[in-house]
């Protein structure tokens, strides 16, 4: 335990000194890495913790990031008012999803979830009058929480504030008793009834959990960016955040924080050498199934658990 | 070259002493720029374009065009090398403006320019506003709000390309032209589709025609068998705008059902009569009117030079995007020239550049006070020359600026915008009102 | 007369949807494999096709040519890449993701990003008179053709010994095994079946909907769809399924234009909500 502290002091020393060390450009890659970070992780409660595979996790971040963005562009609200109304309307999308797509299962609840959002993302698109439609809304301020958090330095902290709050919440979600139930779910759905368990309601509080967070990480991204269009609720967007997930390893949220990092980084660095940067990406998604099927922490596990076995 | 040092340095030292260096070397430069005119700094500058994704082409046809000019000259003026430093944008915004504080804040560019999706170019106009960095739109992205007054309004952005309107509005004529005043109007359903088509419904209703049907199949339509069917045959005309492949699936559609025997089409933009699609259309293309603010068949000595140079390198025909990019280019090369290869003396550079008169291959170019181009509009008609199929000019307006035929004032006047309009562009009196 | 050619052009449509969802049903149901790549070799498939028709101008052997090349990359990827992941839903999904990317960018490098649409066989390139309105006869050629297709996997299925040992692979893969069906050569077989039949509706297909980058993604979007609203791995499932969201896509454009961006996923969720393993699948 003292080793984790130990990590965990270090990361939290090194985060804070980023800003003095990375360029700034730098510096907003990382605050965009971040934000992701959070979203894969909240993807990863449902699908590595309650084995629940969604394909429409974009519909939580984008609908939070939409919430924002037409409360403080088209009703100058205050970000007080904004920010917490962003998550509090993307949980409750998160609910109501939940009751119409627990009915399935597997790759049904897979392509129920896709076709749900695919509904936020048409509503996004079309309805241009309020939305921008394709165009998106411009000019998103970022907001002022006692200190302004318009210079990217503070808004890299703030981030860091909220990501790194969210993963303790999250952490200590899968350690609860409930973590551990939804473990158990996902083995057994069966057994789990058999024990007493109320499954569905588990499932249900894990997917709302799940879609909070999500839209948390989908209001920071458009304080982000300072812009929101329908390309934030894409399916593209989910599939990727999906594979973060899985590159990283599921059930670990270490894993797909990790995972996170290295597709932003991967697609940020190889795009800017090369056109052919799909080709890349797609090849090293290849490679990572065939040598390392658990995601790169899984790897890393095998890794050490087959050096200590000898 | 001090501006460097200072940038490989920032890494190790504190920040506040990279930013108080630069504020001091950035004077510096500039003087030695003068003196030692070899060594002077090169002039960096970013492009953002699709090289990935449904824009590919467009993206890769502008990047042709720049090269072109940039190639031209050598790549340097006044003094200072050129050096072109191109992202892939993906066609989505929020990579975009990663790429863009990637090619300001990293790679230190002096000027940022490309742009094809208006999404794109409106996620980044934010940026380049705040950060005072010139922003040259020299591809598609032509969001009309970019360049007219109102909150998005950049002092800092001028295109070099068309906006949504423009070309509308030279169909409006000519289609009244011949005579055909009820138009079946099939536009594809996002922002862009409702500036072309309020645009169009606005400068015909004005000229006395009217729209008699509005269908808005959405830019993911696969089959456009139903629209197609559906248009009603007393219409005089149809209008489109239909962009990517689903210009060429609604073609495909048209022609099949029998519907283009019967009634005359204009494309708006030449989503249709885009030239890769004019070889797979082969005869049955022969007859489509489109507008757009160029085509390769203009016989002037700068477009047949810049057709060979085009073709040689891409081994087929420019559309729009290659001579966009051609005149954004030549434009940062001469409003360069103009202030001595200070690009830095943004406000300096910005005003030579709105006061840059020059000919191109799409014909005679200016700019107007917003920074948006006054070039020509094309009115073209599929013909079968040799063995081609080209899109020949059948009559060309001049200086069209971005609110022709009306005046700032009277543009301003009407009470709608565009995507309010949309469901009751066939109500002419609505389209008309005034404020 | 109008509804005439409405009804035909949501049945065409229809049809077109059962042959791109019929080999990703085919493989799901033996193998349970959620095939992101399905969409790839529609694209793939119509690109040869396009190729093979340039050169020769013969469209029956771009109709024989492009799915025979794509079986065998099908087959490729099933017997050195997927076949280590059996029944392994995770590892699946970022494998065939990562394949999706590598057809989408070879194939933007090999034929460049300019949609295109096949051209049509000269035979059917013209139109004849249904009550004063033109109807393609492309169209109807794609829905003989197309049933052609539904009758002879259907017999295929029900009445030859490899369709047996499918049927059993499908039932219980471990007692088939037992029974001493060579399940393995089994698999490799249906998923160049399943990938031939996708690159078959790439040229079908092509004269109507063409070919350009992202064409992938929709192709695999719409085929997913068909084969949840019809039950996964159900041949019969993914015809229904196939004709029910034509027809719905259809006149959902016409009475409600307003809603074209949801006539597929509405109605979708819809039948979901209510029959959650579609309309003919098992749970």
């Amino acid at each position: 335990m003292r080793r984790y502290s130990l990590v965990i002091l270090l990361a939290i020393a090194i985060f804070a000194a980023l800003p003095y060390v990375l360029p700034t450009y730098y510096l907003s890659l990382t605050t965009k890495i971040l934000i992701f970070v959070l979203f894969a992780m909240s993807l990863d409660l449902l699908i590595g913790y309650t084995g629940l595979a969604s394909l429409g996790h974009a519909a939580f971040f984008g609908f939070g990031g939409y919430v924002v963005g037409l409360l403080v562009v088209r009703g100058q609200v205050s970000e007080w008012i904004a920010l917490p109304a962003g998550v509090a309307l993307a949980t409750a999308l998160g609910a109501l999803f939940a009751v119409l797509a627990l009915r399935a299962r597997g790759s049904y609840f897979l392509m129920i979830t896709l076709a749900l959002a695919q509904v936020v993302w048409g509503i996004a698109f079309g309805w241009r009058t309020l939305t921008g439609g394709d165009d998106g809304l411009p000019g998103v301020k970022r907001p002022t929480f006692i200190v302004s958090l318009a210079d990217e330095n503070s808004f890299y902290y703030f981030v860091l504030l909220m990501v790194g709050l969210s993963a303790l919440a999250l952490v200590a979600i899968v350690r609860s008793p409930f973590g551990h139930a939804l473990r158990g779910i996902r083995e057994s759905e069966t057994r789990m009834l058999a024990l007493g368990f109320n499954v569905w309601r588990h499932q249900f509080a894990a997917f709302v959990i799940s879609a909070a967070f999500a839209g948390l990480a989908g209001c920071l991204f458009v304080y982000n960016t300072r812009f929101v269009s329908p390309d934030v609720l894409h399916v593209v967007r989910s599939a990727e955040v999906l594979i973060m997930v899985i590159l990283g390893g599921v059930g670990t949220l270490l894993g797909p924080a990790i995972g996170a990092a290295v597709i932003i980084l991967l697609e940020d660095f190889v795009s800017s050498l090369t056109q052919r940067w799909l080709l890349i990406l797609g090849i090293v998604y290849v490679v990572t199934t065939l040598f390392a099927p658990r995601g790169l922490v899984g790897l890393y596990r095998d890794y050490f658990s087959r050096n200590r076995k000898r | 070259m001090v501006i460097s040092a200072a940038t490989i340095l920032g890494r190790s030292i504190s920040r506040r002493v990279v930013a108080s260096t630069l504020v001091c070397a950035a004077p510096l430069a500039l003087v030695s720029s003068v003196s030692l005119a070899q060594q002077a700094p090169p002039l960096k500058i970013g492009v953002i374009l699709p090289l990935s994704g449904n824009f590919t082409p467009a993206g890769e046809d502008a990047l042709t065009g720049l090269r072109i000019y940039f190639d031209q000259i050598n790549n340097e003026v006044a003094g200072r090398k050129i050096q072109l430093i191109v992202e892939d944008e993906q066609g989505r915004p929020d990579v975009a403006l990663t790429k863009a504080r990637k090619l300001v804040e990293g790679d230190k560019v002096q000027i940022l320019t490309g742009f094809v999706s208006s999404a794109v170019a409106l996620a980044v106009n934010d940026y380049a506003r705040e950060k005072k960095i010139p922003m040259v739109v020299s591809a598609d992205g032509g969001a009309n709000e970019l360049t007219t007054p109102g909150p998005l309004s950049n002092p800092y952005l001028v295109r070099t390309s068309q906006n949504g309107r423009t070309p509308s509005a030279a169909a409006a004529e000519f289609v009244f032209k011949q005579g055909w005043r009820k138009v079946a109007a099939i536009t594809s359903d996002y922002a862009g589709g409702f500036d072309t088509i309020g645009g169009f419904a606005q400068a015909f209703c004005k000229l006395g025609g009217s729209i008699t049907q509005e269908q808005y199949p959405p830019l993911t339509t696969n089959d456009y068998g139903p629209y197609v069917t559906n248009i009603k045959r007393d219409a005089d005309a149809v209008v489109t705008f239909l962009p990517g492949a689903n210009g060429l699936k609604f073609a495909n559609q048209f022609i099949e059902l029998g519907v283009k025997d019967k009634m005359p089409l204009m494309d708006i933009f030449g989503q249709i009569a885009y030239e890769p699609y004019l070889t797979q259309l082969g005869a049955n293309g022969v007859g489509i009117y489109s507008v757009l603010h160029y085509t390769p068949m203009i016989k002037t000595p700068e477009n047949e030079r810049f057709v060979k140079e085009y073709v040689a390198r891409a081994k087929r025909l420019p559309s729009d995007n290659g001579p966009d990019a051609w005149v954004g280019a030549k434009a940062i090369a001469e409003a360069a020239k103009a202030v001595g290869g200070k690009v830095e003396d943004t406000e300096k550079f910005l005003a030579a550049f709105k006061a840059l008169k020059f000919d191109s291959p799409k014909g005679p170019i200016a700019f107007d006070k917003f920074g948006q181009v006054i070039h020509s509009m094309y009115i073209r008609k599929v013909e079968k020359v040799g063995n081609d199929y080209v899109n020949t000019p059948i009559q060309t307006f001049n200086n069209v600026d971005q609110f022709w035929p009306f005046s700032l004032e009277e543009f301003e006047s009407y009470k709608y915008r565009y995507v309010d309009l949309k469901g009751s562009m066939t109500d002419c009196k609505k389209v008309l009102e005034k404020k | 007369m109008i509804w005439v050619i409405h009804t035909l052009n949501g049945i065409s449509f229809g049809i077109l949807l059962f042959l791109l969802a019929a080999g990703l049903s085919l493989i799901y149901g033996l193998m349970k494999i959620l095939n992101l790549t399905h969409g790839s070799y529609y694209l793939v498939g119509a690109y040869i096709g396009s190729t093979v028709i340039a050169t020769t101008g013969s469209f029956i052997l771009a109709l024989i040519i492009a799915p025979i090349v794509v079986a065998a990359l099908g087959a490729v990827m099933e017997r050195f890449f997927l076949r280590q992941f059996h029944l392994d839903e995770l590892p699946q999904t970022l494998l065939t993701f990562g394949f999706l990317f590598i057809f989408a960018d070879l194939s933007l490098w090999i034929w460049g990003g300019d949609p295109i649409m096949l051209p049509k066989p000269a035979l059917f390139s013209r139109s004849i008179d249904i009550g004063g309105l033109g109807y393609p006869t492309y169209r109807l050629l794609l829905i003989g053709v197309g049933l052609l297709v539904a009758l002879i996997l259907w017999w295929f299925q029900e009445r030859t010994r490899v369709g047996a040992m499918l049927r059993a692979g499908v039932d219980d893969a471990e007692i088939a095994r037992a029974m001493g069906i060579d399940v393995s050569l089994l698999f490799t077989l249906v998923f160049a079946v399943g990938a031939l039949l996708a690159a078959l509706g790439g040229v079908l297909g092509g004269p109507i909907i063409g070919a350009g980058p992202g064409t992938d993604f929709d192709v695999m979007l719409l085929a997913f769809v068909v084969v949840i609203v019809g039950g996964l791995g159900s041949l019969r499932g993914a015809l229904v399924g196939g004709l029910v969201v034509g027809l719905l896509d259809n006149f959902g454009k016409i009475f409600f234009p307003e809603f074209a961006l949801f006539t597929i996923f509405v109605p979708m969720a819809v039948i979901l909500s209510f029959r959650p393993t579609g309309l003919f699948g098992r749970a």
